[in-house]
């Protein structure tokens, strides 16, 4: 176990060294046995799905490592258990982005099937073609499902989610899924838009399990983080979340609970006989009267239960703040009347 | 040097600049209708590249090379076509230096691994990349099982698009469906996009208002025929239905592979032809057996005593025959329906399964087959008339699709008497020799009787005798009938009784030339075919002879040895 943990070890270290300039001393033998090491490291990351003591003597072993790495380089980021099943990938990518390796790197790759290097499984055909070929299709059909998400979007939202099943039954932990959430939703800073299409399309897709349990953990984890499920519904279009709305009743309420939030920020402008926001509709607080009212009408057109939930909590909510008959006064009355419940 | 017109380049590198703007629907459809010829400039471009000694060479001699190349590889449709793929990282890699020398050679070589480090990653901070990054599972998985989820979606979509009844309420959204076919054309052999492929082959087939692009078809109907893909047998037969440019090329690719390489196929001929689903579909579509018969009786009009064709006439026919009677009786069409312009009289004994038949009875059946013959060759005699001919010519036919029955006549000479040898040798002689006109039917059979007298006395003779052996060689390589001599002697070889070091002997002695040994090939093919399918099981001496023959006709020729 011992060697095991010290081979892991030195293959996080190797990652590191890879993207610096000593790769230039490498010779050819040197870049095969290091790539040999991260299969070695894929294998054992491969073994311990079905071995929890291995497992956890994995990741602590991790943790340390990039804590001391961390101390070493501050701008080292921390590697994760789930990245030790592409090591090689990595290894390849970070040797190709760098400008000082070995140029016997391109054999590595088999650019030329006749020069591939023997015993390696460094085939890259297979992902170059399925990376293509994924976006031609995506790109090539207009259709969307009945809730109106792109082929690309649900396919990787089910994938999202079937990862989270398998994290959930393998290791039962509720917080390694959550991390992995936490570290996507970093990871795509740049486009967080796209994020929240795959995280509903996981949360739509449909499973066996009539628990559903990841359906939850996703649920769970965009209500704690902070803001989360706020931009999730904003970024969504108002038929998308009437079909999450169906599917559950957490999201449901979650849902209405941010419609409420949104609706409070808004105030009564007299001299333009409107409701308008209060702060600026970029801080993401609150969006205006339109949208509200688009969205309320989208969730009324649901069919039931939601048409009727809606119906009885806007009825609530107008009771609540004064039960006003006239506009002006109570967001809810001006809501209910537009929408001629 | 390879040359490249100034248009040419341009041409070329105008579509690659306006393809890399974006990639939208439209420009990847536009690429897609230009595969073929951006894989044949590709194809120039890689064998200039690699006459190049260095890089810096290549940079000077083809300027336009890295911009080109660059943006090739930002365009999903060039990359997801195995062909164009490999022949653009081929090029990529003639570019790359092992060892650069100066500073040109330097970039690009950081230029290529960075490509290529494109070609296998995600662009960072995008979702997709972070998903990837966090799978658990290897890049490749990832895209695959990805991959595999959209083409289920699609395939669905294209599915619930058209269910083939004319009144259907679903409408035909056929701006999608073309869009999508058109896009799939370089993923035709990608075998994750096998359903989806299927499923628009199906639509175009099963809607009367399809839209799927016929260059898609076309393309499939290539790598098809090319053998690039492997496809269910329904979407073959679907094909091959609508499709008479897909059946014909099937049909001479068949027969090209026959003739191209003798060793390798004669040994199984029947699985070439099952795999080529031709049976299959012939016994379903009359239209299709019509039609590639029509095919192989031009070809072996052309050619003449093409031994080669007529064996796979004989085993396609009788792959077919098999096929078509394994159908439920309501499924298909009475043996008539086949083989048009032919009187019943002919049929009913010619198309009899060799199985329904017992042993016993083959004298007598072989009788009734050269009766019937008898009459139509007789009545041409007659009349001397065009259409008469064309009845011979068609009797003849018939007999070399059903030429089992002729190997059967063959084999039963091994152990005839005089008085039996008669209609054999006349079925025999017809089969070579179908007419007097140009062919001299009846000196054939004279010297296909006085052959058989020879070959007897060879084969019944302990030891052989060395004149026999001579004047057996002397018969099989002169011109007149020597392919019914060689089918003769070829049948006494496996059917005759008498230890196997007897025929081994003969064999050595008689079978030298190179020319014989090919046709024996081929006899010896079809003779294995109609054991196959009498379901008896071969007596040990039968197999052993076989086995022998075949060793002797595939070792290399004495006179080709250094």
């Amino acid at each position: 176990m011992d060697a095991v943990l010290g081979r892991l070890q030195q293959v996080v270290e190797l990652l590191v060294v890879s993207q610096l300039d000593c790769v230039n001393e490498w010779d050819h033998q040197t870049m095969l046995r290091a790539f040999e090491w991260a299969q070695y490291c894929e294998q054992v990351h491969a073994r311990s799905h079905s071995n929890p003591a291995l497992r956890s003597a994995l990741e602590s072993r991790l943790h340390d490592t990039n804590q001391r790495l961390r101390e070493t380089l501050p701008s080292y980021s921390p590697v994760m258990l789930s990245e030790l099943a592409q090591c090689q990938h990595k290894l390849l990518v970070n040797l190709l982005r760098n400008p000082s390796s070995p140029s016997s790197i391109i054999h590595v790759f088999s650019l030329d099937r006749k020069t591939a290097e023997q015993g390696l499984d460094m085939d890259q055909i297979p992902v170059i073609t399925g990376k293509s070929a994924l976006k031609l299709l995506c790109c090539s059909s207009d259709w969307t499902s009945y809730s109106g998400l792109q082929n690309e979007t649900e396919v990787r939202g089910k994938l999202l989610k079937e990862h989270l099943k398998s994290i959930l039954t393998q290791y039962g932990n509720e917080n390694s899924a959550r991390i992995l959430l936490d570290s996507i939703l970093h990871d795509s800073a740049g486009k967080t838009e796209n994020l929240y299409g795959v995280i509903a399309a996981a949360l739509l897709a449909s499973d066996d399990d009539t628990n559903n349990v990841s359906r939850d953990v996703i649920l769970d984890w965009l209500q704690i983080h902070d803001g989360c499920l706020s931009k999730l519904c904003r970024s969504l279009p108002p038929r998308l979340c009437c079909a999450l709305s169906r599917e559950s009743v957490t999201f449901r309420r979650g849902y209405c609970d941010v419609l409420k939030r949104w609706a409070n920020n808004l105030e009564y402008d007299v001299m333009h006989s409107a409701w308008v926001p209060t702060c600026s509709i970029t801080s993401e607080e609150t969006v205006t009267f339109n949208v509200l009212f688009d969205r309320f009408r989208a969730l009324l057109y649901s069919g039931s239960p939601v048409k009727e939930e809606t119906e009885t909590k806007l009825a609530e909510l107008k009771v609540e703040s004064g039960d006003f008959d006239v506009k002006g006064i109570s967001v809810w009355t001006d809501l209910i009347l537009k929408l001629k419940v | 040097m390879a040359a490249f017109s100034e248009t040419e380049v341009q041409f070329w590198m105008t579509k690659a600049v306006s393809w890399g703007e974006n990639t939208s629907c439209s420009t990847l459809l536009d690429t897609s209708r230009h595969l073929n010829g951006l894989r044949s400039f590709l194809q120039q471009l890689l064998q200039g590249l690699q006459q190049m000694s260095s890089t810096s060479e290549a940079m000077r001699t083809f300027r336009f090379v890295g911009q080109f190349l660059g943006r090739l590889c930002w365009n999903p449709c060039v990359i997801a076509d195995e062909r164009s793929q490999s022949l653009l990282l081929r090029c990529l890699n003639c570019l790359y230096s092992a060892e650069p020398l100066n500073a040109v050679e330097r970039k690009a070589n950081m230029w290529i691994k960075n490509l290529l480090c494109h070609l296998i990653s995600e662009e960072e901070g995008s979702v997709a990349h972070a998903m990837v990054k966090h799978a658990g599972i290897s890049p490749e998985r990832y895209h695959m099982d990805a991959l595999e989820k959209v083409v289920s979606l699609m395939t669905e979509e294209v599915i619930k698009s058209c269910d083939g009844s004319p009144n259907s309420s679903a409408r035909c959204s056929n701006g999608n469906i073309n869009t999508m076919s058109t896009a799939c054309i370089p993923l035709v052999t990608c075998c994750q996009a096998a359903p989806l492929i299927g499923a628009l082959l199906k639509h175009s087939i099963i809607c009367a208002t399809s839209c799927v692009d016929e260059e898609f078809i076309e393309e499939v109907s290539k790598a098809w025929v090319s053998k690039r893909l492997v496809m269910e047998e329904e979407a073959v037969v679907a094909l091959y239905c609508h499709n008479p440019v897909c059946l014909e090329g099937a049909a001479l690719s068949l027969l090209e592979s026959v003739l191209s390489d003798p060793k390798t196929v004669s040994q199984n001929l029947d699985k070439y032809v099952n795999e080529s689903l031709l049976p299959q579909a012939s016994a379903l579509h009359c239209h299709i057996f019509l039609t590639v018969n029509e095919i192989y009786r031009n070809v072996l009009m052309e050619i003449d005593e093409n031994i080669a064709g007529r064996a796979l006439i004989q085993v396609y026919t009788n792959c077919f025959l098999q096929r078509l009677t394994a159908l439920k009786p309501q499924d298909r069409l009475p043996l008539r329906a086949f083989f048009p312009n032919l009187p019943p009289s002919l049929l009913g004994p010619l198309l009899t399964a060799a199985s329904e038949v017992p042993r016993t009875a083959w004298l007598d059946h072989l009788g009734w087959i050269r009766r019937s013959l008898q009459r139509v060759v007789e009545s041409e005699e007659e009349d001397g008339d065009a259409r008469a001919y064309q009845a011979v010519f068609d009797a003849w036919f018939l007999l070399v699709q059903c030429g089992f029955w002729v190997d059967t006549a063959a084999e039963l000479l091994v152990l005839a008497e005089s008085e039996n040898s008669e209609a054999l040798l006349w079925l025999l002689t017809f089969f070579h020799h179908p007419t007097n006109r140009g062919h001299q039917r009846s000196q054939q059979t004279v010297v296909a009787k006085e052959a058989w007298v020879h070959i007897r006395m060879l084969f019944h003779g302990r030891p052989p005798l060395p004149r026999h052996l001579c004047a057996m060689k002397d018969l099989l390589s002169s011109c007149l009938s020597r392919n019914l001599i060689l089918h003769l002697f070829l049948n006494f070889a496996v059917f005759s009784h008498g230890p196997v070091s007897f025929t081994t002997e003969i064999i050595d002695k008689v079978l030298i030339d190179a020319g014989v040994k090919q046709r024996a090939l081929w006899i010896l093919s079809a003779i294995d075919c109609r054991l196959n399918r009498t379901a008896v099981s071969l007596e040990d001496r039968v197999q052993s002879r076989l086995k022998m023959l075949r060793e002797t006709l595939l070792a290399p020729c004495a006179e080709t040895l250094p």
